[in-house]
């Protein structure tokens, strides 16, 4: 597969599990956080969580892969495309935190940035998997050799 | 004229039009696979003909090679989703179980996590009462029921049969059906949980369905005590009760399964003097679930029936609350025997290979895990002491209490022994074996002192035993599945993991097990009662106890920095790790400790080898 399609399927595969991921969050603190208003916050449409539910998907499913291929060959942390992921990544998580954090303070700002960043690093880490393995990237790079010790 | 009847047939007609459609689009999913099976006969123009011809596959003029347009999609996907949920193969069940275990430890996890963030303050701070009962009693169900048990019984279907000499399991239909009873047990015990997440998902992008939000998590904590799980009226109550007995029901058929393939699918070389400590601790385990879980699926109908139809059998008219307790515990405390046995054997086994010397005292050992299989059954009351049951009772129990600890003291004192004068190997998983053990020592020290009746009288309700029971079961049965992932981890993945990350992480977790329960011990020493969300008001808030609560979070961060090491270890290294090219990638033939999982890993490896003549080959 080329390379931006392998990027939108592991983005698409990302997205399902960062979805997830804030989906039991958000769940899992009975609302205390708020991640809809925080998404939708962090998308610039505050107040409309549909529409920004929908522009987080997009851009995680096509910009960010996107960008994450262009950018491949100057990401750190090289060359697995899924620790590079996780590097691409951290800086979306960054973004997320300050922009989404709302009115939360207190102790359960620490679990609203431990837990998202979980979240991001799943995000990344599968995009990065997913990209690398339907782009051969991975298997290009380390192959499972067929039992070199053989005499 | 009747809104709110409306709105609930609106909801019922739009839950019966999405039951609807899975239900047709599984008949549909289930229709193509079968004519799939069929060698996709139906998309070609002469199938007609042939379409009543129950023998299609001696029509096809293919020979049966050419695959229809879904099995070409299978073939692509990364892993074979129809394979996952119909095989029988006692790995793949096992695999199965692992993944399994796997979901619940991290869901289990981020609840203990928030928990530990609850306490960071005084007061009700971050979440309210509510939610934090809801948590510790998510976290204590899922940990044991859903974690541990199943992480063993995976490990039994797994590498028993390769232990005894057995081709599969003695009923592996029955084997995959006792996990695929389990995902629907967790979900059924954290419906609550799951309802809300559709809730929230159709609640983000339009109308909110309140039916989806109607279950509570459950605040019963995880001993379900009555009275007080009678009369909550939160109707997930009675899905958890439910969703327990399913995954007894689950646990029994896995139990009877190990018990069989051990009786009757032994190896002829393989006999009783010559079984190896793991089958024998996994054997006995199995015995005392056979036992153990009849009485809790009893127990839990009979607290559904108090709930909903009306009877008296824990009420005060009936047999009152304490024969819930009894019988809870006549269950309970086999079931951490349960969870510990294996863990025990799997030190057994472990522990040996990394000193480079046969295990000290083998006979002991088993007879050890059997009189722990028998005298578990006989202590339930010493968690009933703070109840106020008959003195003579609870005497009979302390010492009966008292007694276990022997067998346990037994293994301990073997394995220190088994280390003395070693070649010790400082691998990822001997460090968790070693210091599982001493960690297990606290927890065992801090348990006889709790079996004494007066200082069990003060502790009963404190951290105390929060404290004693975490240095055990996070102490040395957690630790043990670490160590029992990364001793196994060439075996299951034939890639070798990051074995310094791996001992980084062993280390870590050692720490922070021990700064995250030690505190507790003191708090609890302190009089600080467990299950309390906030101990602002408690009676006689001591000045230490914030401190003493920060270094346990901060000890639970260490953990959980700890885990996160590991998963993202392993998934990296079962990704792109090196490959294992040996059948004896820990050197055991050395020293004489190559056992029989291994052999049989080196016999599949030489079989690839001979089936594989040249390049790089597909995972
Ligand atoms: C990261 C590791 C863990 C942490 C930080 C942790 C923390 C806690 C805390 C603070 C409580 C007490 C709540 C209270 O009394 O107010 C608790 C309860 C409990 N935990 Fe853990 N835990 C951990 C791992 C485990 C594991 C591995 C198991 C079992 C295999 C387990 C089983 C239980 C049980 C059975 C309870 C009692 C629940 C109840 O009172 O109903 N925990 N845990
Ligand atoms: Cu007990």
């Amino acid at each position: 597969m080329n390379k931006p399609t392998s990027a939108i399927v592991g983005g698409a595969a990302g997205v399902s599990v960062l979805s997830v991921a804030l989906l039991l969050i958000e769940v899992e603190t009975r609302s205390r956080i708020g991640l809809f208003a925080v998404v939708a916050r962090f998308v610039g449409v505050p107040g409309n969580q549909a529409l920004g539910f929908l522009l987080f998907v997009a851009a995680g499913t096509i910009a960010w892969p996107l960008v994450f291929v262009a950018l491949e060959a100057y990401l750190p942390l090289g060359p697995d495309p899924a620790i590079r992921g996780v590097g691409f990544a951290l800086p979306l998580w960054v973004a997320f935190v300050l922009l989404g954090r709302g009115e939360l303070s207190g102790a359960i700002l620490i679990v609203f940035g431990v837990l998202t960043l979980f979240a991001h690093v799943a995000y990344g880490f599968t995009l990065g998997a997913v990209y690398g393995r339907l782009s051969g990237e991975t298997e290009a790079r380390r192959p499972m050799p067929a039992y070199p010790d053989e005499e | 004229m009747f809104p709110a009847l409306q709105a609930t047939l609106a909801e019922s007609i739009a839950a019966i039009l999405v039951v609807g459609a899975l239900l047709f689009g599984a008949g549909w999913l289930s229709r193509t696979i079968r004519s799939d099976g069929r060698g996709g006969a139906r998309g070609r123009a002469g199938s007609r003909a042939n379409g009543r011809n129950r023998a299609g596959d001696a029509s096809r003029s293919d020979g049966g090679t050419r695959a229809s347009r879904l099995t070409r999609l299978r073939a692509r996907l990364p892993y074979d989703p129809i394979r996952w949920l119909t095989t029988v193969n006692h790995r793949d069940v096992g695999t199965l179980y692992f993944a399994f275990a796997l979901v619940a430890a991290l869901w289990g996890g981020t609840d203990a996590l928030m928990i530990r963030t609850e306490l960071l303050t005084p007061g009700t701070t971050v979440w309210d009462e509510q939610t934090y009962n809801a948590l510790f009693t998510t976290h204590g169900l899922t940990m044991l029921f859903f974690f541990v048990t199943p992480a063993f019984t995976g490990v039994a279907n797994y590498f028993l049969p390769l232990f005894v000499g057995a081709d599969e399991m003695a009923f592996p239909r029955v084997n995959a059906l006792a996990f695929w009873l389990l995902p629907p047990s967790l979900l059924l015990v954290r419906a609550g949980l799951v309802t809300e997440v559709f809730g929230k998902a159709v609640a983000a992008l339009g109308p909110r369905l309140e039916v989806l939000f109607l279950l509570e998590p459950p605040t019963t904590g995880w001993t379900m005590y009555a009275p007080l799980s009678i009369m909550q009226a939160n109707p997930q109550v009675d899905l958890m009760l439910l969703g327990l007995h399913l995954s007894g029901v689950a646990t029994i058929l896995g139990a009877v399964n190990i018990i069989v393939t051990v009786l009757v699918d032994r190896d002829p070389e393989v006999t009783w003097a010559t079984i190896d400590i793991l089958s024998w601790t996994l054997f006995t385990t199995a015995g005392i679930i056979l036992f153990a879980f009849p009485v809790l699926g009893s127990a839990l109908v009979m607290l559904v029936m108090d709930r909903n139809f009306g009877t008296t059998f824990f009420l005060v008219e009936g047999g009152g609350p304490i024969l819930w307790q009894h019988l809870f515990w006549f269950f309970g405390h086999p079931e951490v025997y349960i969870l510990v046995l294996p863990a025990f054997g799997l030190v057994s086994l472990i522990l040996p290979k990394f000193a480079g010397r046969t295990l000290f005292g083998f006979k002991f050992i088993v007879y050890s895990t059997l009189a722990i299989g028998v005298l578990s059954f006989g202590v339930w009351a010493h968690h009933m002491f703070a109840t106020g049951i008959d003195p003579r009772l609870q005497s009979s129990f302390m010492a009966v209490t008292l007694a276990i600890a022997v067998p346990s003291a037994v293994k301990t004192f073997n394995w220190i022994t088994t280390l003395w004068n070693g070649k010790i190997r400082l691998t990822a998983p001997m460090i968790l074996c070693i210091g599982g053990v001493g960690l297990f020592v606290v927890g065992g020290v801090t348990g006889v002192v709790l079996a004494s009746i007066p200082v069990d009288r003060v502790l009963h309700g404190t951290y105390y035993v929060v404290g004693h029971f975490h240095f055990i079961v996070m102490g040395v049965i957690a630790m043990m599945v670490f160590a029992a992932s990364y001793y196994w981890f060439p075996l299951l993945t034939r890639r070798m993991y990051d074995r310094r990350m791996a001992r980084v992480q062993a280390y870590t977790l050692i720490i922070g097990v021990f700064v995250t329960f030690f505190p507790m011990l003191l708090l609890g020493m302190g009089g600080h009662p467990r299950r309390w969300a906030e101990y602002a008001s408690a009676l006689g808030v001591h000045p230490t106890w914030p401190v003493l609560h920060w270094t346990a979070t901060g000890g639970a961060a260490i953990i959980g920095i700890s885990v996160t090491l590991w998963l993202f270890n392993v998934a990296q290294s079962a990704r792109v790790g090196t490959p294992v090219t040996t059948g004896d990638p820990w050197d055991l033939k050395e020293t004489g400790q190559f056992s029989r999982e291994w052999a049989w890993f080196e016999e599949r490896l030489a079989e690839r080898r001979r089936r594989t003549t040249s390049g790089t080959e597909e995972d």
